[in-house]
């Protein structure tokens, strides 16, 4: 992959990577006996290693391809294989920490591996990992695509990816080491998240620079939700995470905000990172894959732009609703309550809309599983998006905050909507991206299609009832007008729907490891696919592969 | 639809088309797409936001309110450190069995000096707003060393790691003074001190105690905590920030609040 | 700050419903513009056959 790099473009990558070096040298120097100091070696480390490939190539050949005539797809292929590793891994510890609370002492006797420090690596890995890199690597895919132009230059998209995973990686192991903001998805330290907005920005001009170049005026909505995600992602991120380091040679740092201000920024992020991380982005996803893979149009392109604005203005004021009946200011619940509840008419939009494209095509869902995992990814979405306007009524929010429903909430939205959708697009996107025939096994991705639905209804369902009947409990009365229940008593009866959880758990990952598994098989041990078009096309890509008759 | 809609419309082709055009100008330039999509997301932020800053309203006055000792920040960093808030929330609802179950409601007072709050979002244990000096010193040595030993169905890890671990007092002046910039009114000289307060507030009978109760007043508790007078662990720092929940201020007691629902 | 945050939260609560309003509106007329349906179909059609290459 170096090989298709100019000498120019080699010699500024190296000098990147030279300066990545000397920040971690840095940071390891002034960070000595702190986590920070730790992250310096992981940066350096980091660093070097891109630094000896190219080094070793620096005087290769460079055997350049003409790039007028094809898109640039490398990266996307990174960013997929990287995506499915950290599913693994993060998923993995999703397992984890769900068998810790049904089984305490299934952990080593060592400080990094108690559930509070493991369970940001699940939820940051899976987010950001997982999902992040999916977003990346689909998002340079689709520019591309709806622009008919290649991306400008190639050492940004690199840089943007595996900057990305820098970040990742210093999250996860600072919370292993105990570095930690606290605030629930923004829980990295400072230099993580001044890194994350250099990155960020990068990934945003090479956007913007790649839509300048297509032909065509109109924009294709699918760029319209992954701008959002971008932009959006970027303001909330700078404000959340606003703070004043404790020092400049320690990892911890004291949040600019306190109180209920904090809380307010705090859900005001938060809520929108399940906005527009879990759900802008991926929605861009479903409007690009899934009308493809079922090779009809949208449904209704008008809908879809009205989806993205309702979706973009009401989400942003919904965030309250995480602070209902606490000491924020009453009028604000209220606010959060009401937009939440309109946001179910774009939400809902959407999904229709994306089960309407199917209408009439429902053969090709039945017969054809990749399809299938972004069908039921739409219902997923419309379901959780009705959950959480539900949720979202004071009342109603009453009994289910700090239950595990929010858990079962979250889990529907985040395997249900989020990991089909984005497993979906995986299985559309491989074969063609490096050119196969087909996926080495349709077999396997039905058998995680079915894996990992079971997985999340099992999930899922242990937590709806789970968070209910603890929600009931808390606020049940005796005859005697006494509370009824301890809070242990509630504990006690959550114990088999946590060994049902960590079960669903269990095969939702096995599914993601099946679905690693077949992507490197077809990488690997499928032919190349021998361009075979009623026109000519120099494009390095062709259409997947729609699975043959079996 | 169509032919109903057109002569409707006609009489505003004239603004619309304008419109239309102007819209589609910006969306063919990408970066006008960038910012209707700031503005349309950061308004509603900035006016949900924004009022709760300039608020005295929202956060109620409590003139006894007290800061938060070097030691008991400690405290506080290692409960973030170890990800406790991810069970535990310190956020007591307006509602009648959460005020039964934990005691008066959390005012927004309370949590004025807490950079970042540790309200919380879930409840795999119980609520720690009010836990202050609910239990022994002793108690919660022994319960964090290991839960199961004082409750058996108790699914929390245990921090047995803690009682060995000495307590960095060293960069506590330094974390003072961040929290100052941040708006906790700590003064020079409790920053200067915060290395000696946070060991005096571990040993009683010392010196070093008295300058404890000198700054932080005759109320705050200067005890062993971890029951052991060699040296200050990061024991001592999180029990005591733990007998601290809830005790910062008598407000919420004072005020007698009436729950809803 | 006892009438700067009244007149904060006045403001957000009546700016708030017309900038709502506003916004919905013009997105409505936009999306249904009854000229604009050809553009829009062509974009919506204009994924399905986008792998042969990029022009630029
Ligand atoms: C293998 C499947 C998975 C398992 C076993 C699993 C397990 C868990 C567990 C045990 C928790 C902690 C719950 C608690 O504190 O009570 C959790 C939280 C969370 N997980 Fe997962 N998870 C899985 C998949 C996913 C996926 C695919 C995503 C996102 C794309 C995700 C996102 C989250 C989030 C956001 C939270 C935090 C919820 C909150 O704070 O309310 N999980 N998960
Ligand atoms: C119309 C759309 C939605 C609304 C109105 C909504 C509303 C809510 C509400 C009311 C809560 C509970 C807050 C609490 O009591 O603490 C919540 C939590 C959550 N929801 Fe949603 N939700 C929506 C869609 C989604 C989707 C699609 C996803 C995931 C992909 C998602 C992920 C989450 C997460 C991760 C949390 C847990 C936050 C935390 O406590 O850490 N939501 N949502």
């Amino acid at each position: 992959m170096i090989s298709s790099l100019t000498q120019a473009e080699r010699g500024a990558a190296m000098l990147i990577t030279l300066a990545g070096m000397v920040a971690g040298l840095a940071m390891a120097a002034a960070g000595q006996g702190d986590p920070m100091g730790a992250h310096g070696w992981i940066v350096l480390l980091f660093f070097a290693l891109f630094f000896g490939l190219l080094a070793r190539a620096a005087y290769g050949s460079d055997e350049l391809e003409d790039r007028s005539l094809a898109y640039y797809d490398d990266p996307t292929k990174v960013g997929i294989l990287l995506s499915l590793a950290w599913a693994v891994i993060a998923m993995g510890m999703g397992v984890w920490v769900a068998a810790q609370l049904a089984w305490p002492d299934l952990r080593f006797d060592a400080a990094w591996s108690g559930f509070g420090r493991l369970r940001p690596v699940h939820t940051s890995g899976v987010i950001f990992g997982f999902g992040g890199n999916a977003l990346i690597a689909t998002s340079f895919h689709i520019m591309q695509r709806t622009s008919r132009a290649r991306m400008p230059g190639q050492v940004a998209p690199w840089f943007v990816l595996f900057g990305f995973n820098l970040f990742c990686l210093i999250a996860a192991s600072g919370y292993l080491m105990g570095v930690t903001q606290s605030k629930e998805y923004a829980e990295p330290e400072w230099y993580a998240d001044i890194w994350l907005v250099v990155v960020w920005v990068v990934y945003f001009t090479l956007y913007i620079r790649t839509l300048a170049r297509r032909r065509e005026p109109h924009i294709y909505v699918a760029n319209w939700y992954y701008l959002a995600f971008i932009l959006v992602v970027a303001v909330l991120h700078i404000v959340n995470n606003l703070a004043v380091p404790a020092s400049w040679t320690g990892a911890k740092s004291y949040s600019a905000f306190s109180g209920v201000q904090d809380a307010m920024t705090q859900w005001w992020y938060g809520h929108n990172a399940v906005a527009f991380f879990l759900t802008s982005g991926f929605l861009g996803m479903l409007y690009y894959f899934l009308p493809k893979r079922a090779e009809r149009p949208i449904y209704s392109y008008r809908l879809s732009i009205l989806s993205f604005w309702g979706i973009t203005f009401f989400y942003i004021w919904a965030g309250s609703h995480h602070l209902h009946y606490t000491a924020l200011p009453h009028w604000v619940q209220t606010l959060g309550m009401t937009f939440s509840v309109m946001l179910l008419v774009p939400s809902w939009a959407s999904a229709g809309n994306a089960l309407m494209t199917l209408n009439g095509a429902w053969h090709k869902v039945r017969d054809d599983a990749t399809l299938r995992f972004m069908m039921v990814a739409a219902v997923f979405y419309g379901l959780s998006t009705f959950e959480g306007s539900f949720m979202a009524i004071r009342p109603v929010n009453g009994l289910s905050h700090y239950t595990e429903w929010t858990i079962g909430h979250v889990h529907a939205g985040a395997m249900g909507w989020v990991a089909l959708i984005t497993f979906g697009s995986i299985y559309a996107l491989v074969p063609g991206l490096w050119r196969r025939e087909t996926m080495y096994s349709w077999k396997a991705v039905e058998w995680h299609f079915w894996i990992a639905l079971a997985g999340t209804v099992i999930y899922v369902f242990a937590m709806w009832n789970s968070g209910i009947i603890q929600g009931l409990m808390w606020r049940t009365y005796g005859e005697s007008g006494t509370l009824r229940y301890s809070f242990t008593d509630s504990l006690v009866a959550m114990h088999p729907y946590y060994v049902a959880r960590a079960f669903g758990g269990l095969l939702f990952v096995t599914g993601a490891i099946i679905g690693a598994w077949n992507v490197v098989m077809t990488i690997r041990h499928v032919p190349r696919q021998v361009p075979e078009r009623d026109h000519p096309t120099t494009s390095e890509t062709m259409e997947p592969a729609l699975p043959a008759a079996e | 639809m169509k032919t109903f809609l057109k002569p409707l419309l006609k009489p505003f082709a004239a603004f619309f088309e304008g419109h239309a055009k102007a819209h589609y100008r910006l969306e063919r330039h990408s970066l006008g797409l960038t910012a209707a999509i700031i503005v349309a997301a950061g308004i509603g932020g900035f006016i949900e936001i924004a009022p709760l800053f300039t608020i005295d309203e929202t956060v109620e006055a409590a003139p006894d309110m007290r800061l938060y000792t070097p030691l008991e920040q400690a405290g506080r960093d290692i409960y973030i450190r170890e990800g406790c808030y991810a069970c535990h929330s310190q956020m007591i609802r307006a509602l009648r069995d959460e005020v039964e179950r934990y005691g008066p409601y959390s005012l927004a007072a309370e949590s004025q000096y807490d950079h970042p709050m540790l309200w919380g979002s879930k409840r795999t244990g119980p609520d720690l707003a009010r836990l202050g000096e609910k239990y022994s010193d002793d108690w919660h040595v022994r319960h964090l060393v290991d839960p199961r030993a004082l409750v058996p169905e108790s699914v929390m890890p245990h921090y047995a790691f803690l009682l060995d671990a000495g307590l960095d007092v060293e960069s506590l002046p330094d974390r003072l003074a961040a929290l100052r910039a941040v708006g906790v009114p700590y003064s020079d000289e409790m920053i200067a001190s915060a290395s000696a307060d946070a060991i005096g507030q571990a040993l009683p009978d010392t010196d070093r105690a008295d300058g404890v109760f000198d700054r932080y007043g005759e109320e705050t508790a200067v005890r062993l905590f971890d029951g052991s007078a060699d040296r200050v662990s990061e024991m001592d720092a999180l029990v005591a920030y733990l007998q601290v929940l809830g005790r910062l201020t008598d407000l919420p007691a004072q005020i007698q609040p009436v729950p809803e629902g | 700050m006892e009438i700067s945050h009244e007149l904060f939260v006045g403001f957000s609560k009546s700016f708030g419903l017309f900038y709502l309003i506003a916004l919905s509106v013009g997105i409505t007329l936009y999306a249904f513009w009854p000229s604009l349906g050809g553009r829009f179909d062509k974009a919506a059609k204009s994924i399905l056959d986008d792998e042969d290459g990029p022009c630029r």
